[in-house]
């Protein structure tokens, strides 16, 4: 216990004082977020409407529903000619125009059905998809007040979170699911480091098991995994407001297996490495595709078929979904089962295959 | 535990190590060949061969680094392949390498290595005995070569080992920085403890060791004190000139006194038991034939003439 814990110690006096590693540990995670954030979530109006109204009837129920469309959420009004409206629509600057035919408040008032025309621009599923059933809710709406006959049934939509979801909710997770996969893929080199520096050779020549060695090694970079996911979660929460759908416990036992998994996975990569340098050459060759195929940037839907095997063979795209579920509350790609069941048998695997193939010398 | 116990035996009484017929290949190259020598508690007992003759080999194998490929090895009563943990706490260790963590200081250093023992002695009085007391808070990467090897010896002594296990401690260290650590070489000896030390240095065999082994291609060529080695060998002095073309004109052999002659490279070694006569004969053979000669020394022998005698070569090219 004296000599893990003095182990320990060291390693972490090693690195505090190793500036560049430092400043990568602390700066990647916060760039990345940063840059990425940034990045996606500069459209802030994808969630609001711009709706043009064209006002041809004037009476009371025609007045009615403008006045239902205004105070509706998310749409921003606006009340123009015709053409002007159409036009506006054509140029993307309206996501809808609604035509208000004249004579439309008389002829509810006798009990005619209406026929009122909605625009749209038919490449914008947001629009189509999100926008009419909006305007069809408000025409209800307006039409039971009108008529008195009270909608029976109704539809109560009710958010299960207490944010939309955003693109920085989708790319966080992955994001803290790609730090894991280098942090830990790349903590094994240290102890290639220390075969080539010789130091595992000294230490060998005293009595110190070399389980307690690897144990220390693993040990101080699980706490920087959990270190850095601490970090890129106060970032995602300070800076674009990402909050913890389920509990800090779930997501940090989620970021221990992930890392386990990584670090495993990455002492049984250098057991094939001789030096630092092919033992650096054959984790980049593992961690690159990794890194863009397994839907940290972009969903895995839009990776083409022949890939696909290999994205839901490799562990960060479950790391990454599981993430995502337990942070961000994003819908699941897999079963929360399935990401455990494959992490932990990569985890199985790699540690079998490490304990295996590692030579010391 | 049953280390503890292994302790009640008379100091003395057994050998500190016992070699017999050992082997290791690597290989189709035997690094050692059938060594087989026997080290009294106490005694500083040297290897000395130049680079590649088996002397790192032949400590591995003793510290239970390496597995031996024959022939029977027991350090401290007990074999290194099969109780490698017990030897390891009960011996120090000293690497031809010194490979350390470079951004700890060197009291942390000697700390972490404390914490691997179940018995130490206190840190900052390891780290005085090597004189390294006002480098203590350094870090390791800034130490010079003598600095770092002297960590290395006090990381040796750290675990108050009976045996300490020294591979070429002083190579490529300046002469003032050589002889600080003999010096605490001596006062391991003087504290009791068994000292096995390699070297390729004559002076640092012939200051520092009880007995010598020289050793060649993985064999031992002589074994003995340094003094008895020399006296064995020559009873001469060496006189040893540069004129490589004076020995096609005269047969330095038959000048008086030569008992032996040895060339190597430029240099001609002239072994005699009349020093004076030797010398005022080579000089006017150099004058007849009009071949000045350089860089004369007469010199006693020394460990080096024995390796030479042996070998027929230097033992630093």
């Amino acid at each position: 216990m004296k000599a893990f814990i003095q182990l320990v110690i060291a390693n972490i006096k090693e690195l505090l004082r190793d500036r560049m590693s430092m400043f990568w540990f602390i700066a990647f995670p916060i760039f990345f977020i940063l840059l990425f954030g940034a990045i996606f979530s500069g459209s802030e109006d994808t969630t609001s409407f711009a709706v043009g109204v064209v006002q041809q009837d004037n009476g009371p129920i025609a007045k009615g529903l403008e006045a239902a469309l205004t105070s509706a959420p998310v749409v921003k009004l606006h009340i123009g000619a015709q053409d002007a409206e159409l036009a506006a629509l054509r140029k993307g600057s309206r996501d809808l125009v609604i035509i208000l035919p004249a004579g439309l408040s008389s002829a509810v008032r006798n009990r005619h059905r209406v026929k009122i025309p909605v625009y749209y621009d038919g490449t914008k599923q947001m629009s189509s998809q999100v926008g009419i059933p909006l305007v069809e809710q408000v025409l209800n709406q307006v039409e039971a007040q009108a008529t008195g006959h009270p909608l029976l049934l109704e539809a109560r939509p009710q958010a299960v979170q207490a944010v939309t979801l955003k693109e920085i909710d989708y790319l966080l997770p992955g994001i803290l699911a790609m730090a894991l996969m280098q942090l830990g893929l790349f903590s094994a080199l240290r102890l290639v480091s220390l075969r080539e520096r010789k130091i595992l050779k000294r230490l060998g020549a005293t009595p110190l098991p070399r389980g307690l060695l690897i144990i220390s090694e693993v040990t101080v970079r699980l706490l920087l995994a959990m270190m850095q996911a601490l970090l890129i979660v106060i970032i995602g929460r300070l800076v674009f407001g990402v909050t913890i759908v389920s509990s800090w416990y779930l997501v940090a036992a989620w970021v221990l297996l992930g890392a386990c998994t990584f670090v495993s996975l990455g002492y049984m990569l250098v057991s094939f490495a001789r030096t630092m340098e092919s033992g650096q050459g054959i984790i980049q060759l593992v961690q690159f595709p990794m890194m863009f195929l397994a839907g940290t940037f972009f969903p895995i839907s839009f990776i083409p078929g022949f890939l696909q095997p290999l994205v839901k063979a490799m562990p960060l795209t479950y790391l990454a979904d599981a993430l995502r579920q337990v942070i961000t509350g994003n819908p699941p790609l897999f079963s929360i089962g399935a990401d455990l069941g494959i992490l932990l048998a990569w985890l199985a695997g790699s540690l079998f295959l490490g304990i295996r193939f590692f030579r010391w010398e | 535990m049953l280390d503890s116990l292994d302790l009640s035996t008379t100091p003395g009484a057994d050998p500190a190590i016992e070699v017999r017929d050992l082997y290791k290949s690597y290989g189709a190259v035997r690094a050692v060949d059938g060594l087989s020598f026997s080290v009294p508690t106490g005694e500083i007992f040297g290897m000395l061969g130049p680079n590649g003759a088996g002397k790192s080999t032949t400590v591995e194998i003793l510290i239970g680094l390496r597995q031996r490929d024959g022939g029977e090895v027991r350090v401290l009563g007990r074999d290194p392949k099969r109780h490698p943990t017990a030897i390891k706490r009960r011996i120090g260790v000293q690497l031809q390498i010194t490979a350390l963590y470079p951004r700890l200081t060197v009291q942390e250093t000697v700390k972490l290595f404390a914490s691997f023992f179940p018995k130490t002695l206190p840190v900052a009085k390891t780290i005085a005995r090597v004189g390294l007391e006002e480098k203590a808070g350094d870090r390791v990467d800034r130490l010079s070569g003598g600095q770092a090897q002297r960590l290395s010896v006090a990381l040796a002594m750290i675990n108050d080992g009976d045996i300490i296990f020294l591979d070429e401690p002083t190579t490529g260290l300046d002469p003032q920085a050589r002889r600080s650590l003999w010096d605490v070489i001596l006062e391991l000896k003087e504290a009791g403890k068994t000292v096995f030390l390699t070297t390729h240095y004559m002076d640092e065999a012939e200051r520092l060791c009880d007995r010598v082994a020289v050793v060649d291609h993985g064999q031992i060529i002589a074994m003995g004190s340094p003094a008895k080695l020399i006296r064995d060998n020559f009873h001469e002095q060496a006189l040893e000139f540069n004129q490589p073309a004076l020995g096609n004109h005269v047969d330095l052999q038959t000048l008086p006194g030569v008992i032996r002659m040895q060339r190597e490279g430029e240099i001609t070694t002239l072994y005699t038991d009349q020093a004076p006569r030797t010398i005022a004969a080579l000089m006017e053979a150099s004058a007849n034939a009009n071949l000045p000669v350089s860089d004369m020394t007469v010199r006693q022998a020394t460990l080096e003439d024995v390796f030479l005698k042996l070998t027929g070569r230097r033992i630093r090219e």
